[in-house]
């Protein structure tokens, strides 16, 4: 018999999220995935000066902060006619590469590594490592006390709950450590951002910072500490992880989903605004032999199942025309959020898209090694990889960078008035996936603003054909053997990194003013 | 914070050292070391927390655990007990809700509240199921009321939980704890994000004093936000001599005044200039971005367009010469920057604005 499952909240991730799962026979018969929080930024944007949207955007998500302002400056260049300069674009390829470092680290350590141990392993640690000694000793004195918040309670321990005091207390050091690695990041994109989470120097035509060489000594000095963590820690980690005690949840490939994957390109190589590091691409059913370039054109959203309405029930529509007209009553619909669609089809975003799309030889020969199968450890794997990947670039753009500071006075910025009319689209490869920002500009204002963010892509509800988003198609067949302790499904839903707050935008169902721009 | 440092074998030399340091950082005189040492020390429990995030972007949580001094791992493991925080907890679905309503009924732990609360429509932010016999999705309002009852104080944290921030203006119509839920109890910590800085310190000035430091009449600590950004602005000399950015592509002008840029920073009562953001490496203006007000009541849509040169407030002699000029008009720019700063002191010197 089919037992109905809801977890609500889904904690360790951002924003709201709830998930509800039918199990029969111990695995996952069906999904549903809910954002449960709104706040509706663009009825704001709508007829204000184009440059809010950066400031304001920004704040869709405190996480994988910078990245709405960096795609959202990315619109307003391409609407304003920017041509960023060769210093703007490696200060924010300096900025988005620390931002993914640190971001990976938190996701893995903090987020996610709780899912797969259990904390009280510590007190049987046998070993001498000073470190490690003091960690046992601060989690007994916490047993003791009878205060283990915020580490427990959790869910019971399953067949892959790591127990091995020594590896446990590892781990549980490392995830104090990655909160000072991400911290350091943070700091790094402080320095040329004025502060973060919420940067506030990245704009069309490049950023308002001018860089001085203390100051990329500084970023330099930092970004070395993460490098470390990633190199020698993060990867390391993953590596043992997924060769040893979670190779059996890697090969079963537990969390996969329709293997539809799409990601950006990201890391700009020079001002012809046309070499990237990673050059983006898109993987249907699973045919990693034929990857096809990223065509923004065939994205489209349905509102079938969300609360929201399009006019003349129309199935799809592309971000330049998006509606989003509020319906808090639909019958039918189960989420905030809305359901992206490339040529028609759901896509998983985010680093094992990026994987799969761009085939990194190092990491595709690792997951071919071991037979993992996509699924949510390879998302982990993905994750680590691609955070190296960036380790082991981000000093080029350093030395480039310091290279163009003798050279004469750095411009970073055109300044380029408002237009009175324009359109743009952003994309960025963020840690969470492809993300990208459409804008439509008349008389000086916005007309229409519209964001497509990775978890609208992987957590979005059915569509109008009742197709099922990446979360739901891919908890299908997830081992749930008692219904009291789902931590699979959460395992797997967390190894996506969902942001809700991104997911949800909605336009002011009630403004004139906004009302006289739908297309009917 | 510090009772970490008295439990790695810290001396007793080092530790008063810091809580001297302490009580300079909270505006209070070095003879209160003392005292903070006794209340850090003789607290039997770990002070519990409560937080709870509605129309939230996370970014306060993720500010608070960029704190440096003391660090996350010092404040989780030492100095409060965090009985709930949806982005950092073990804990998830029934698991967390239980310990949610669990500390509610124990009561009197500091509630942190993050994000704006929903006034439109209760359903724009569900937390949670209504209990464990009926899955209908919770408003975090209903949460947040429960919550609010037992808390012995409450810290909105971030410019959406004080006043609605960005969302104020948004169909959910996001609004602060104060207003929502009563005034009584409440600390506001506005910026977005929050400075970490000033939730550690605020926490350790009740844990020392058991109640909440001077607050300005917008419930924001005096120690924090007793002062305007512009009186403290390094950018001020050039304010006075009216060198204005005008292009960023132009070196020259790098550090010169944000306030064509849309600065803020005249409106705006916050530490920012002293304290900066992510270890003092930054903060907005230093990086050439304009003060967006976000510690203000007014923040976000009142300040609009936030890269415009505010118009309530003419400069005099600007409104006469195209702005793109005016950072470079030199035998203009000494007087006209006098003339608008004393008139900038007439408009906005209302340095009295933080006192009661």
């Amino acid at each position: 018999m089919a037992n109905k499952i809801v977890i609500d909240p889904v904690t360790r991730i951002e924003g709201h999220l709830r998930i509800e799962v039918e199990v029969e026979n111990g695995v996952v018969k069906d999904a549903w995935s809910t954002g449960t929080m709104a706040r509706g930024f663009e009825a704001m944007l709508l007829g204000r000066q184009p440059m809010d949207a950066i400031y304001v955007t920004e704040r869709s998500c405190g996480v994988c902060t910078l990245v709405h302002g960096m795609a959202s400056s990315r619109t307003l260049d391409m609407a304003y006619g920017c041509k960023v300069p060769e210093a703007g674009i490696l200060l924010r390829n300096l900025m988005l590469a620390a931002l993914h470092m640190g971001d990976h680290i938190q996701i893995f350590y903090n987020l996610n590594a709780p899912d797969y141990i259990d904390i009280t392993a510590v007190a049987g640690y046998k070993g001498n490592d000073p470190k490690l000694l003091a960690i046992k000793d601060k989690i007994v004195s916490l047993v003791k006390a009878n205060d283990t918040s915020p580490f427990t309670p959790t869910y019971k321990n399953d067949q892959y709950t790591l127990t091995d005091p020594e590896i446990v207390t590892t781990l549980v050091s490392h995830y104090l450590q990655a909160i000072e690695a991400r911290a350091i990041a943070q700091k790094c994109v402080a320095i040329f951002g004025g502060k973060s989470p919420h940067q506030a120097g990245i704009i069309q035509g490049g950023v308002t910072y001018h860089p001085n060489l203390e100051d990329l000594i500084k970023y330099k000095e930092s970004i070395l500490k993460v490098i470390d963590f990633v190199e020698n820690v993060y990867w390391k980690d993953i590596l043992f992880l997924g060769a040893g005690p979670l190779l059996p949840v890697g090969q079963a490939g537990l969390g996969g989903g329709y293997n539809n994957y799409l990601s950006g390109p990201e890391f700009q190589a020079d001002e012809s605004g046309k070499d990237f590091l990673w050059k983006g691409g898109v993987v249907t059913d699973g045919n990693l032999g034929a990857v096809q370039p990223l065509d923004g054109q065939k994205i489209a959203e349905s509102v079938a199942h969300s609360w929201y309405d399009y006019s003349n029930n129309q199935p799809l529509l592309a971000p330049y025309e998006g509606q989003t007209k509020f319906n808090l009553t639909k019958e039918g619909a189960y989420s905030f959020v809305k359901a992206p669609r490339y040529d028609g089809k759901p896509y998983e975003v985010g680093p094992l898209a990026w994987a799969m799309t761009t085939q990194p030889k190092e990491f595709m020969d690792i997951v071919t090694k071991l037979n993992i199968k996509p699924g949510f450890l390879a998302r982990h794997a993905a994750r680590s990889y691609q955070a190296v990947d960036v380790a082991r670039n981000v000093l080029k753009w350093v030395d480039q960078l310091a290279g163009l500071m003798g050279k004469g006075p750095l411009i970073v910025n055109d300044d380029k008035p408002t237009p009175n009319t324009g359109k743009g689209a952003g994309f960025v490869e963020a840690p969470r996936g492809f993300l990208s920002h459409w804008a439509i500009i008349e008389g000086g204002k916005l007309k229409n603003y519209q964001q497509v963010v990775p978890t609208t892509w992987n957590g979005s509800p059915r569509d109008a054909n009742n197709v099922r988003g990446q979360f739901e198609q891919s908890l299908i067949g997830i081992p749930v053997p008692d219904p009291e302790n789902p931590v699979n499904v959460v395992r797997n839903i967390r190894s996506f990194d969902p942001c809700l707050a991104c997911a949800i935008h909605i336009i002011h169902p009630e403004s004139n003013r906004i009302l006289k721009f739908v297309v009917e | 914070m510090l009772s970490s440092l008295t439990k790695n074998k810290v001396s007793r030399r080092d530790f008063m050292k810091a809580c001297a340091a302490m009580a300079v950082y909270l505006g209070l005189s070095e003879s209160f070391a003392p005292k903070i040492a006794d209340a850090v020390e003789n607290a039997s429990k770990k002070a519990p927390v409560v937080w709870i995030e509605a129309q939230s972007c996370s970014g306060d949580t993720e500010a608070f655990l960029n704190s440096s001094e003391p660090t996350p791992a010092q404040i989780l493991l030492d100095t409060i007990s965090l009985k709930y925080q949806d982005t950092v907890m073990f804990g998830t679905g029934y698991v967390a809700d239980k310990a949610l309503d669990d500390a509610i009924k124990a009561g009197g732990y500091v509630l942190v509240v993050e994000g704006s609360i929903p006034t439109a429509d209760p359903l724009f932010c569900t937390v949670g199921t209504e209990s464990a016999t009926n899955p209908a999705r919770k408003p975090v309002i209903d949460t947040l009321k429960e919550a609010y009852k037992n808390a012995a104080v409450v810290i909105a944290l971030g410019s959406c939980a004080t006043w609605g921030g960005v969302v104020q203006d948004c169909p959910s119509k996001g609004r602060g704890v104060a207003e929502v839920l009563g005034k009584d109890k409440v600390i506001n910590l506005p910026l977005c994000p929050c400075n970490p800085d000033h939730l550690a310190g605020t926490i350790v000035y009740y844990l020392t004093f058991k109640k909440a430091p001077p607050l300005d009449i917008h419930q924001r600590p005096l120690m924090f936000f007793g002062s305007i950004i512009h009186d403290n602005c390094p950018r001020r000399a050039h304010f006075e001599r009216g060198e204005f950015v005008t292009d960023y592509g132009d070196p020259k002008q790098a550090d010169y005044c944000l306030y064509l840029k849309g600065c803020k920073g005249p409106f705006t009562f916050s530490d920012c200039p002293s304290r900066g953001f992510n270890e003092n490496v930054s903060w907005c203006i230093k990086a050439s971005a304009p003060c967006a007000g976000c510690s203000q009541p007014e923040f976000y849509a009142g300040f609009s367009p936030l890269y415009v040169k505010s118009n309530d407030v003419n400069l005099p002699g600007i409104g006469g010469v195209p702005s793109e000029t005016v950072g470079t008009v030199a035998a203009a720019v000494t007087a006209l920057g006098v003339a608008a700063h004393l008139v900038g002191r007439s408009v906005f010197g209302k340095k009295k604005e933080g006192d009661k």
